[in-house]
């Protein structure tokens, strides 16, 4: 008789925890990727800084999805198959383009390269190392007119992870060595607490005064032993 | 069967004899009508307090987490609230969006005009001054967080005709959100005058004194905005004033300054023969220095603003104690009385130590708010001295070697002190992390610091210094002559200058003294957004020394057979437990509008970088 309803009282149990389930819709299984680029080349941004916003019409209820640019320009969103329209917002260091909208139709994984105005773009970088000095030679172009340049650095970084709010140190470079579209050589000396490091990670980024956002040159290894 | 008949028929009669009978109607006993609540002047006093009890602040109010926000202070609390101490200002930092109180107050002006019969004129105007008054308060604080939001003054109601537009209010522009503000106070002042003797309810001062901040920020933010490379706009100006109106906002802003300073209502507090005890008494008492408080009252409405914050050794409660370490950039914004910029001097300049014969020695001759706002090392909380010393310093033939007790309180092989019972102690939980514990609004009544009591001093919305700051600020700005002479008079009275200490005036030096007179009253993230100047101040660098927190350490000598032996050093920290810089962006300049806030009024225009 105990056997019994013990049993009963089992495959009750059983049949209530077996009808559960923990959803009703499938997990996300598309994926956008890409890259913020000008000029066919990924836009550096600093970590955790600027992002693009996604959207989806034809729900009554609208909720952005943000969408967080790796320092790198690079970018991944794990999303549902649709249609989105992607918002290039400010506080970047490019130009926001909020009505420029751009329609992105999303089906497995999906690449797709979104082209940014930046204010100023960094290239041509290249780093040599001297004795206790690093020659840093590097382009930069103004690409929106009304811009002008408030701030040109170089930053020494242990990490991979460097910019402006995350460095181990930061040379300024006087604007007025820095003429638009020439070559610029600079000659910066490595910090004495980062003497003795194996290496160190370098980089340049560049502030214009229409945003407070630097644009960087790619993160670049150099090893000092 | 007869009998039935006759029974149903008394019965059918009795019922009817029962229609309309006085003794079976009652005023219910649970539910208070219109008709009530609006001709009686005391339930309307208590609907009042409810909406002077949801004033809106953002660091204020005895909010301890959020004055360890900002570069003041770090949060030196339970270590579940370390994320202060790495706070990202997401774009929602700072949203404020009240319209259920707006609706409460309009509701509440509109069942005046309707259910008040047995009130005077008189009554009826206070009341509804008071509550404009609120109103104001509320669009005020929306306006300095969100820029131009939608104007609501009537009761919204649904027709039900499935066309919910009527409804949907677009918003106005920043300067009408200003103006707005200002039409209502200058509309209401004058029925406020009842109120006159008090300090907790809306009256002629208290308008006056919203009239002169908001006009100041309107004035500032028109001004500093457009001095930005790239200003921040909506096309329909919705955030954005334009410039030329801001020195009719200097202006008005003076104008409502000087009739409170004239009034003499108020005083600058000065009781207290000595100057540090001054300016804390100022705010530990309920003095004459303040034009408008948020009350409490010990045993009905109490906060935990001494429990949460009083020094380590002194507390009267088992947990806490010590959550917010000022910063010492803030410690170093207090000048020196000779004038001097208040930098504190612990190296010299071959970068050797300083030594002081006392261990409060390095913070002599500083402006006495200095005193008054913070606890440092040598000084009294409550009549018993603090036991703040970080460590021994012992002399190793070539070099100083610092090292700290085990437990706070420890002593040294020498006998003497260790590390005090106050710390500072890195990397600790509930003592100061910086070497400095707050002493403003850390009230020092009796049990205070206990949960079971607690603190009934009251918190300042306004009070006189500032409204001097503000005259201060808006005549240097109109190029007025008088300007430096409130700045003077302030400083004098409650900082221990010299009379006529400055003899010129810079907008830096204005700055300064608003962060050193208003600290902690939830001022200083609002002055540097209307200046434009937070994304400089906090630009999230480490060699920023606003954006980081850094402490001060005391520590005793052990240097036997010496001179210095006993005296006293100071060494600067960066703790461990702030673990990011300060980061302000320009998108924290207007706080994002919620999503459903947009979603339910398509009439709403996104801020600015949102």
């Amino acid at each position: 008789m105990i056997n019994k309803k013990i049993l009963l009282a089992l495959s009750i149990c059983i049949a209530l925890l077996s009808a559960c389930q923990y959803d009703n819709f499938d997990e996300p299984d598309s994926t956008l990727k890409g890259s913020v680029v000008y000029d066919g080349q990924a836009v550096g941004v600093r970590t955790n800084g600027p992002r693009l916003e996604l959207w989806q019409d034809g729900y009554a209820l609208k909720k952005a999805i943000p969408v967080y640019i790796a320092q790198d320009g690079t970018f991944s969103a794990r999303l549902f198959k649709g249609q989105y329209k992607l918002v290039r917002k400010a506080d970047a260091p490019w130009l926001a383009q909020l009505s420029d909208t751009i329609i992105v139709d999303v089906k497995g994984t999906t690449n797709y390269d979104v082209e940014v105005t930046p204010y100023f773009s960094i290239k041509n970088e290249k780093y040599e190392k001297s004795g206790d000095n690093i020659k840093a030679t590097f382009t930069i172009d103004k690409v929106v007119n009304s811009a002008n340049l408030t701030a040109v650095n170089i930053y020494f970084g242990k990490g991979f992870l460097t910019d402006h709010n995350r460095n181990d140190a930061k040379i300024g470079v006087n604007l007025s060595e820095i003429t638009d579209g020439k070559e610029v050589t600079i000659t910066a000396t490595i910090p004495e607490h980062l003497k003795n490091e194996n290496y160190l990670y370098l980089r340049i980024g560049a502030q214009s005064n229409a945003s407070s956002e630097y644009c960087y040159s790619p993160s670049h290894k150099i090893s000092l032993k | 069967m007869k009998n039935k008949i006759l029974l149903f028929i008394l019965i059918a009669c009795s019922l009817a004899a029962c229609n309309d009978n006085k003794w079976l109607k009652e005023d219910p006993k649970n539910i208070i009508t219109d008709e009530q609540t609006w001709n009686d002047p005391k339930l309307i006093t208590s609907l009042l307090a409810n909406y002077y009890d949801r004033l809106p602040h953002l660091h204020g109010v005895f909010y301890t987490g959020g004055m360890t926000e900002i570069d003041d202070a770090m949060w030196s609390g339970h270590r579940d609230q370390n994320w202060r101490n790495e706070i990202e200002y997401g774009n929602d930092y700072g949203r404020y969006w009240d319209y259920g109180l707006v609706r409460d107050i309009n509701l509440a002006l509109e069942n005046i005009d309707t259910y008040s019969v047995s009130l005077s004129e008189q009554q009826k105007n206070r009341f509804k001054g008071e509550l404009r008054f609120i109103r104001a308060f509320v669009y005020f604080e929306m306006v300095k967080r969100m820029g131009g939001v939608p104007i609501v003054t009537t009761q919204l109601i649904y027709s039900g005709n499935g066309d919910p537009s009527p409804l949907q209010v677009a918003r106005s522009k920043e300067h009408e959100v200003y103006d707005f503000i200002y039409e209502e106070l200058e509309a209401v002042k004058e029925h406020l005058k009842d109120n006159n003797t008090s300090q907790t309810r809306a009256n002629y001062y208290t308008a006056l004194a919203l009239e002169s901040r908001a006009m100041l920020y309107a004035a500032s933010t028109a001004k500093y905005n457009s001095l930005l490379p790239t200003p921040i706009a909506l096309e329909g100006q919705e955030v954005g004033i334009p410039v030329e109106k801001a020195t009719d906002y200097y202006k008005k802003s003076l104008e409502a300054s000087k009739e409170i300073i004239a009034s003499s209502r108020f005083d600058l507090y000065s009781k207290n023969a000595d100057k540090g005890e001054n300016f804390y008494e100022m705010l530990n008492k309920k003095t004459d220095e303040v034009i408008f408080a948020k009350d409490f009252k010990s045993g009905i409405k109490t906060h935990h603003f001494s429990y949460e914050n009083i020094v380590k050794s002194l507390t009267d409660d088992n947990e806490s104690s010590s959550t917010i370490s000022p910063s010492l950039s803030l410690v170093e914004s207090f000048d020196y009385l000779n004038g001097e910029k208040g930098a504190l001097k612990y190296k010299d300049a071959d970068n050797k130590y300083i030594v002081y014969n006392s261990i409060s020695g390095i913070f002599d001759n500083k402006d006495a708010r200095l005193y008054g706002t913070v606890i440092y090392a040598g000084t009294t909380f409550r009549g018993s001295a603090v036991n703040i010393q970080a460590g021994v310093a012992e002399w190793d033939g070539s070099k100083y070697v610092l090292t700290t007790g085990a437990n706070l309180g420890d002593r040294y092989t020498d006998g003497g002190l260790w590390t005090g019972f106050d710390g500072p102690r890195d990397n600790a939980q509930d003592v100061s992390n910086t070497g400095f514990y707050l002493r403003k609004m850390v009230s020092d009544a009796v049990a205070a610091s206990s949960r079971g009591t607690a603190a009934d001093n009251w918190w300042p919305w306004f009070r006189l210094g500032e409204i001097y700051l503000n005259a201060t600020e808006a005549a240097f700005e109109l190029n007025d002559a008088s300007a430096i002479g409130y700045i003077n008079k302030l400083r004098e009275v409650h900082g221990g200058f010299a009379a006529n200490s400055l003899t010129t005036l810079s907008l830096e030096k204005i700055q300064n003294e608003r962060r050193v007179e208003l600290a902690f009253e939830d001022h200083r993230y609002f002055d540097l957004k209307r200046w434009r100047i937070a994304h400089l101040v906090w630009d999230g660098t480490e060699t920023n020394a606003d954006a980081v927190v850094h402490g001060i350490y005391p520590y005793r000598i052990v240097r036997a057979g010496h001179a210095d032996d006993g005296k006293f050093l100071y060494n600067k920290i960066r703790p461990t437990r702030f673990k990011k810089p300060r980061f302000f962006r320009m998108a924290n300049y207007y706080s994002s509008i919620a999503d459903d806030v947009l979603n339910n009024n398509p009439k709403l225009v996104k801020n600015p970088f949102h």
